[in-house]
This record gives C-alpha cells, structure tokens and sequence, in this order.
C-alpha cells in the first residue's frame, strides 16, 4: 500500500472583520485580538431582538478589486475572489490543472437569490434577471474564485452549518491525499444579508437566543447565550509536500491529520449526550500518530450557542480534549471562520508551538477534526 | 487498491418511486415532461417541466411537514439501503454524500412571498430550517441512521455525480466501507424561473441531439447508490449491481455558464475517469450524455466525446429527454440508469430526436431502447460553473 501524501499549509488569504491581507494580516489580527463585533451598520433592525454583527469594510475589500471585478460580482463572490488571490499569492502557488478549490458555505449568496426572486415579484417575468440567476445557485463563489485563480482541478463547494470552514479544509486535504489535486485553496466564506440576519434572529437561532441576558459573542461561558453572525472568507492553500517542496514554498505547516464524521442526531440539535461513534477526533489524531496530551491547543467551533457550546464541550472531554479557544467572539459566525481556525493552527505551527486540533460541531451533528503541526 | 462497488439503488424520479419504476420508464421511451402544477407558469416562455407525479409524491409515506425534496430523498435512501440488505449496526460508520442545490427552497419561497406581500410575520418560517441544502443530509442522517462522515456538495448540475465520486473516495481511503451517496432535486421557482430567464428552456419537450434542439427541459428526483468495499460486499454475500471503476472530476475555470469553447474540461474529466478506471476509450460501448438539449451544452459535449473517443466510436444517448434535468439529482440519476443499462444489457433511448445534428457524430440511440452487450460505461455530467463530473461504471 502506498503511503498517504502528505499536505503542507502554503499560504492564507482572508478578507475577515479585523482587516484584509495574507497570512502576515490574519497572524496580526490574532496577536491584536481585535473586537470587531459592534452594532450593525449594513441594513436596518427595527423591530429585531439582535442587533450586533462582525461586518467586513466594504471599502477594504473593494481596495482589493478592480473596477470590472466589482461592477460584474456579487459582494459575496468579491469576498470570496479577493480572499483566494490573497491567498494564492501568500502561496506563490499557480494556477492550473492541479490546483482546486474547496469552498464552504452556511448560507451562500442569498442576497442574489433574493434580489433575483424579487424582480419576479415586481414586474413578473420581465424582472428576471438572467444576469443574477447563476448567483443564486450555491457554487458560483466557486465559480468565479476558479476563474479568477485559474484553478482547473476539482472545485468543490460544501454547504454546512457552523463547520463549513472547517470542513472545506478537511475535504482540500482529502482531495489532495487521494491524488485528486496537488494543491487545493479551500475555506469558506458568508455575508451577512438582511433576510438572512432577521430570518435566523426571528427563529431565536442568534444572541440573545429566547431574549435572556445581554447580547454578545461569549463561547463556553456560562452567560452565553447564541451566536453573533460574522462575515468574510477565507482561504488556505493546501499542497502536496514534495510539491510545495519542488517549487522552493514557504511552508507554514502541515495537515497532519483530518477526518470529519456525522452524529445522527434530529436535525437542528445539540443533543449534549449523544457520543461521536465515527471516533471523528481520534481518527484525525490516529492520522497524525499524536495523543490527545501531545496537542498544545484546540480551537473550538464554540460560538455562544448554548446547546452546541455545552455538547463540544462534552465530546472533546470524551476524547481526553479540554479547554477548547474559540474565535468567534474576533470575527463572528459565518462560514470562513473554520478556514481562520485553521489559519490560526498553521500560525501556530509556524511559531514553533505544538500540534493543534482545529474542531467543529454542528447543530444536525456534522463534525470536524483537522490536526495542524509543524512540518518534519 | 480498494474497489468499490455498488450494492443498493433507490429512485424517486418523474415515473413514480421505484428503480424498476423508473428502469421500466426508460426503457418504454415514455417521455414524462409534462405542463407544470407544483408552481404557477403564467408568462413564461416554457411551462414544463418533468415532475414526480403528486399521487406518487403524497403516496410516499414521509411526513409532509418536510420538503418536497426531503420527502422524495428519504423515500428514494430507503430504497437503496433496503436493497443493500446491510446489517443494522453497518450504518452506525456509514458515510453520507448529498448533491444538493435547491433544499427546501419551494417551501421557502413560499414564505418569502408571504413576507414580501407584507401580511405580517408569516406560520410558515419553520421552512426556513430546511431551506438550505444541508438539510437533506442532517434529515436523511437522523431518520436512518447513518453515523459516518457527512457532506452536502453543491456543484449545480454535477452535485450528484461528485457526491458518488467523493463518496467513493472516501471508501478508497479507508475511511469507511460504505456511502450512501445520491442527489435530490424538487423543482423550485427559482429554478423554473432562472432557467427560463436564461432561454434555455425548450417550450416543448426537450430534444437532445435533435438539430432543431432548443434547449432543455427541467425535472425533480431522488437517486441514491449504495457505494461499499468490494471485499465488505464479498463478505457478507450482498448482491453487487455493478463496479464504479473510476471518476473524474475537473473545472474549465473559464465561464460561470458557458462551458469550454473546446469542451478542455469535459475530455479532461472523461480522461481522468478512463485512467482511474484502468480502460481505454475502446472498451466503453455506451456514454449516458449529460445531453441537456441546449444547443451549446449538447455541441461542446459532442465534440468532447469526438476528441476522446473518435467520431462514432460510442453508442450515447440522454436519459434527459425522458426525465428532464433534474439538476443537482440528475448525475446520480443517471448513475442509477447507467448501472442498470449495463445490468440489462439494454440502452435506453434519447426522445424526440428526429432530426440528429450533424455536429453530433454518435449513434444518439433515437426513440427506441436497444439491446447491447456492455461491459463498461460512463455517465458525464457537468454544471454552471465549469463542473465537469464523469463516472465509469462496470457490470
């Protein structure tokens, strides 16, 4: 049997709440832990129980595009073109038919999807747009970050919940071990948009979930009380060792284990005593040939959700895990913060420390364990 | 090297619930595109669609508190799981893939245009937590059981066909022995209108391959394989209905809905595919086309196919033409249609092509199912945003 390939972190890109850069701007805003959740600013909130958010500076992302870029796609699809060139360019990585994407996504362009449905609701058929109607299916953040970085191998997008970042990542390495690209860019990427934010707020599914304590991003703490949406993307490059090796890359770390598993549970919940019978974490670190003492940090996927946080909590302590650090409360929840978790790990990695488990749980069960180490 | 097999099929498609429903369907010819009733069609150009059948679909025994999606991607799982006849503690590691575009969003349109009316805050907000696609996976995972690794992938009218070359990926690895992997689709209006804002649909039933094509004709549908080790299968004596040989899986990276003006992605994936499988062109006998019946999708297509396999070398037809293009169920769909072709040893045909294109050099299969001796084909698929899915299957 021929021995696993094995994965290296290349570059970061993120167009996150507390700035826009490669790996130097997303290590920086770690160090600084920069509060970006504040009132929100984008839209209106009459009549909402919630009303913080961690929003992106329109005029920072815009700064990263060219004028076409900017007239021809969707703010989203800003987000997420501007955070693979960063991140392909932290790299030095080219495109190419080796290069893929994996792109995670918890609510994808809604926005297009709304304003595409709503010109129907103006003027009927003659509101249509053909122009907005690719948007509103869920890959075309893929679609136009594939174009825009010329990656021609496997582009995939992943719609999930809480780990999406997470997951693309675990799934990027996947990719690249089963030979199926010799690097992959992957993380993910959200947007707050109004129906989205009052939906999710209406449904109690935002702090302060059922209207109890102050609002606010507080992850395993015992006043938490839901989650504050976040917005951004962001993306790793993933590379095949002897490659990123061959082209002289600058190698932040290495993947040294991932696996991600599902824990049958009734859609929606965090049902705090069911176990992980997939052994998600243990595989990861099975893979990574470490013990759970070996591991110098796990960043959670803890968001302030009380039913999550308390069921991560008890299924990292089953797997001899404790004390996870959550990022949420510096960007907020959206689909790129497993992507900066991981970004987070590598930078770990880089400086030297030990092996980190970069977690996740989701309401509906998907779970996550990517394990990030230095490179031997 | 692990082989994988498939040992379980289940369908829900425009002929009612059923593999055989839908292998019987096929291979009568009966094209099952019909005037659309799930949502309302005035004023558009095309008003057709090929719908599951809204007897079949409340005859379902799912709960109609879910989607319409969920309802006919429970019912088409139940169908693969049970014919895979796997132990009851087998599911507790068994893997999970969706390819999913639309989710529960005909029930949350709904919604949205009560919101959009202004009559206040609307009963039906509880459809907003099956509006995304994940939802059929967190549905499907509950409901059956399935406690192995889990992912809803979104790659528009790919999403099913990479679900079974992921899935199968992940047996290869050793992760786990067996996936269920499919893809799910109920018409939206989003989609309905989308499609027809784009002029890609055919005001009649679509004609793939026809010269006179004029563009596609959309559908809904369920479509699950069971993917299992091949020695798990030997070991616990299950029935194997044929082998996924390969899989390829590319980006043109050059357009968001137009493919490569020479079809580089698609003769790449088809490439791939042949070389994952071990085979060459020359022991294909039959491509189920992704055959939409637009005139670029069905052009490019074709002369992929001439590039790799040569002018006329392969029998190929679109089961499209008989279901329509159930979107991101219909690379699972035809999945399902290519491992039962190679089963039965018997093509199914492409409808409504009375007048081949030229620029299509294939024996297109018109009309009429015919009989051949197959040892191995492949099913391509490709979508918005350069995905280009083919699979390689094998009695």
């Amino acid at each position: 049997m021929s021995a696993r390939r094995r994965v290296v972190v290349t570059g970061i890109g993120s167009v996150n709440p507390a700035g826009c850069g490669g790996s130097a701007v997303v290590a920086d805003a770690l160090a600084r832990q920069s509060q970006t959740i504040a009132p929100l600013k984008a839209f209106a909130l009459d009549g909402c129980p919630s009303r913080l958010a961690a929003e992106v500076d329109d005029a920072r992302l815009m700064a990263l595009l060219d004028p076409d870029a900017v007239r021809r796609l969707s703010r989203i699809c800003r987000m997420a073109v501007a955070a693979c060139r960063l991140a392909v360019e932290d790299a030095g990585v080219e495109g190419g038919a080796r290069l893929g994407l994996a792109v995670g996504s918890e609510y994808g362009d809604f926005r297009s999807g709304a304003e595409f449905f709503n010109g129907f609701l103006r003027r009927g058929p003659a509101g249509l747009s053909p122009m907005i109607f690719p948007n509103t299916v869920m890959n075309s953040m893929a679609a136009v970050a594939a174009i825009a970085i010329g990656a021609r191998a496997p582009s995939v997008t992943l719609n999930q919940a809480t780990v999406a970042g997470d997951l693309a990542v675990a799934r990027a390495a996947a990719l690249i071990a089963d030979g199926r690209a010799d690097a992959v860019v992957a993380g993910g990427v959200d947007e707050i948009f109004v129906d989205v934010y009052r939906g999710l707020s209406a449904l109690g599914a935002l702090s302060p979930m059922g209207g109890g304590g102050a609002e606010g991003c507080r992850p395993y703490a015992p006043d938490h009380n839901g989650p504050v949406l976040g917005e951004g993307a962001t993306f790793l490059v993933l590379e095949e060792l002897g490659v990123a090796r061959a082209r002289g890359a600058s190698i932040h770390a290495e993947v040294l284990g991932s696996a991600w598993g599902g824990i049958p549970v009734a859609p929606h919940t965090a049902p705090v005593a069911k176990r992980d019978a997939h052994r998600t974490v243990w595989r990861a670190l099975d893979q990574a040939g470490i013990e759970p003492a070996s591991l110098g940090r796990c960043y959670g996927s803890g968001n302030g959700d009380p039913s999550l946080d308390d069921w991560e909590l008890e299924l990292l302590a089953a797997d001899g895990i404790r004390g996870p650090v959550s990022l949420a409360p510096l960007f907020g929840q959206h689909g790129g913060l497993g992507a900066l978790r991981a970004a987070a790990g590598a930078l770990d990695a880089r400086a030297d420390r030990a092996p980190t488990l970069v977690h996740g749980i989701a309401r509906g069960g998907c779970r996550s364990a990517v394990i990030i180490g230095r490179a031997a | 090297m692990i082989r994988v097999v498939v040992s379980g099929l289940g369908v829900v498609s425009p002929y009612g619930a059923g593999a055989k429903t839908f292998w019987a369907g096929l291979t009568t010819g009966e094209c099952a595109i019909r005037p659309v009733t799930v949502i309302a069609t005035e004023g558009f150009r095309s008003r057709i669609a090929a719908e599951v059948p809204a007897d079949v679909v409340a005859s379902l025994g799912v709960s109609r508190r879910r989607s319409r999606a969920d309802r006919i991607a429970l019912t088409a799982a139940r169908e693969a799981l049970a014919e895979a006849d796997l132990a009851p503690g087998d599911r507790a590691d068994m893997g999970l893939f969706i390819g999913a575009v639309g989710g529960g969003m005909l029930e949350g349109e709904e919604w949205y245009c009560e919101q959009a009316a202004g009559r206040g805050p609307s009963p039906r907000i509880g459809a907003l937590r099956s509006i995304l696609p994940v939802s059929h996976a967190e549905t499907l995972a509950w409901r059956l059981r399935l406690g192995g690794p889990r992912e809803t992938v979104v790659m528009a009218c790919a999403s099913g066909a990479a679900s079974i070359a992921l899935g199968a990926d992940l047996i290869r690895s050793g992760a786990t022995p067996l996936v269920l992997a499919g893809g799910v689709d109920a018409i939206t209006r989003i989609c309905f209108m989308g499609f027809n804002a784009l002029k890609l649909l055919d005001p009649e039933p679509c004609r793939p391959f026809d010269r006179g094509r004029r563009g596609m004709s959309i559908g809904e549908a369920a479509a699950f394989v069971v993917l299992e080790d091949a020695e798990h299968c030997r070991a616990r004596g299950a029935r194997v209905l044929g082998e996924l040989l390969g899989a390829g899986m590319t980006t043109d990276a050059h357009h968001v809905t137009a493919p490569h003006p020479e079809g580089e992605g698609m003769v790449r994936a088809m490439a791939d595919a042949l070389a994952a499988a071990g085979r060459a062109p020359a022991d294909i006998g039959y491509v189920n086309a992704h055959g939409t019946g637009t005139p670029q999708n069905d052009r490019m297509e074709a002369l992929a196919l001439v590039r790799l396999f040569g002018e006329g070398r392969v029998l190929v037809s679109s089961t499209k033409s008989l279901v329509g293009h159930t979107m991101a169920a219909a690379g699972s769909l035809e999945a399902a249609a290519t491992l039962l072709t190679l089963q039965h040893g018997l093509i199914p045909p492409t409808a409504n092509l009375r007048d081949p294109d030229p620029d299509v050099p294939f024996d297109c299969v018109p009309g009429t199912a015919r009989a051949v001796e197959l040892q191995a084909a492949v099913s391509n698929s490709f979508g918005f945003g350069g995905q280009n899915v083919s699979l390689v299957f094998g009695r």
